[in-house]
């Protein structure tokens, strides 16, 4: 894929946004919303990386097109 | 919904929120004649649907025909901002709806025209909220400029604006930062294709929701037209977006805070009127 560098970055800086935003909805305190961080980012980059798996094997496979 | 629950809340509400906030959706100030409110409810309903109906005369109506043909549903335009004032929304699909058949030029302030459209939406959902809070105040308590509706306006308006108003300076930086960032750092990769409705409809209304700078960035350069490939268009398209829809969050934060700090000034407002009740009574 050309400029994978780039979307990876890219996907980086707006999951680093999505998770700081829903940090700050779920907890009331600024210290407590920051400390959770980035445990909150390990675990979306993580579920991102398994739906990335599942639709690939998906598409290698059931929806695979020849 | 803390107020109901708090054990220094009087036990009666000034009515049914569900119903103030529907009621609101229909018609803006519907909500606040139920509660009693009419003054208020005038002024909601002068400045909300003055707003919608500038908007139709700068647009002449056509803001869903920005929609392509084949996206032209019954229910299409409930997926834009307009959305949150239902009343208007109704009433331009029953007056100018997708157009006639045969195709007209948009006029010269088309753009600006359907901002004021969809402001109007989202005012009014905020009035919807602020409706919904008034309605589980104590009867004969008045919500003041502090509401938790208020502090969702600023932080709709400048993202941090409202944790800022609530004296959360470190939540309201990182909020202005984040969210301004993504909506700046979109249109930088769209080269300012994304500040558009007419090109990216639904887009456009996620993008909306990041309130001035948005908007200002496109009074200033949208619309331009498009000479050659972005390349990086839609992965821009896709950070401004997000990028207004997680404000949604910070109107929503700002709100439960607003909330929760309001049991304590109702607490103190019902303190002040038994003591000022108790002092008549011994002048008497």
């Amino acid at each position: 894929m050309k400029d994978l560098g780039t979307h990876v970055v890219l996907f980086l800086v707006i999951s680093a946004a999505i998770v700081l935003m829903s940090a700050f909805f779920s907890e009331t305190g600024d210290r407590a919303a920051l400390r959770s961080f980035p445990k909150r980012l390990v675990y979306f980059l993580g579920g991102c990386a398994l739906l990335t798996a599942l639709m690939l094997a998906a598409e290698a496979t059931l929806a695979g097109v020849s | 919904m803390g107020i109901l629950t708090s054990p220094s809340a009087p036990a009666r509400p000034a009515g049914d929120p569900n119903v103030a906030a529907l009621l609101t959706w229909f018609v803006p100030g519907a909500g606040h004649v139920y509660l009693g409110r009419t003054t208020f409810a005038i002024l909601a309903f002068l400045v909300v649907e003055g707003i919608y109906i500038l908007g139709l005369k700068l647009s002449g109506g056509m803001g869903f025909q920005f929609l392509q043909e084949e996206l032209r549903g019954a229910l299409a335009p409930a997926l834009a901002p307009e959305a949150g004032n239902l009343g208007g929304l109704l009433y331009q699909m029953k007056v100018f709806n997708y157009g006639g058949p045969n195709p007209t030029a948009f006029p010269a302030t088309v753009h600006l025209g359907v901002m004021l459209t969809a402001a109007s939406g989202v005012l009014n959902a905020l009035l919807m909220s602020q409706a919904h809070f008034d309605a589980r105040l104590p009867r004969g308590v008045r919500s003041m400029p502090g509401s938790p509706a208020f502090a969702a306006l600023l932080t709709w308006l400048l993202p941090g604006a409202g944790h800022l108003y609530q004296g959360r300076k470190l939540r309201g930086a990182l909020v202005f930062v984040t969210i301004v960032g993504l909506v700046a750092l979109g249109t930088v990769l769209a080269e300012g294709s994304n500040l558009s409705r007419e090109r990216h409809y639904y887009y456009w209304g996620g993008q909306f929701l990041a309130g001035l700078p948005g908007l200002v960035m496109e009074l200033v350069h949208g619309h331009a037209p498009l000479a050659k490939h972005v390349v990086y268009g839609e992965a821009g398209l896709v950070l401004a977006s997000v990028g207004g829809l997680l404000n949604i969050l910070a109107m929503l934060d700002v709100y439960r805070w607003g909330e929760l700090v309001w049991p304590g000034w109702v607490a103190q407002k019902e303190a002040e009127r038994e003591s000022a009740a108790a002092a008549q009574e011994a002048v008497a």
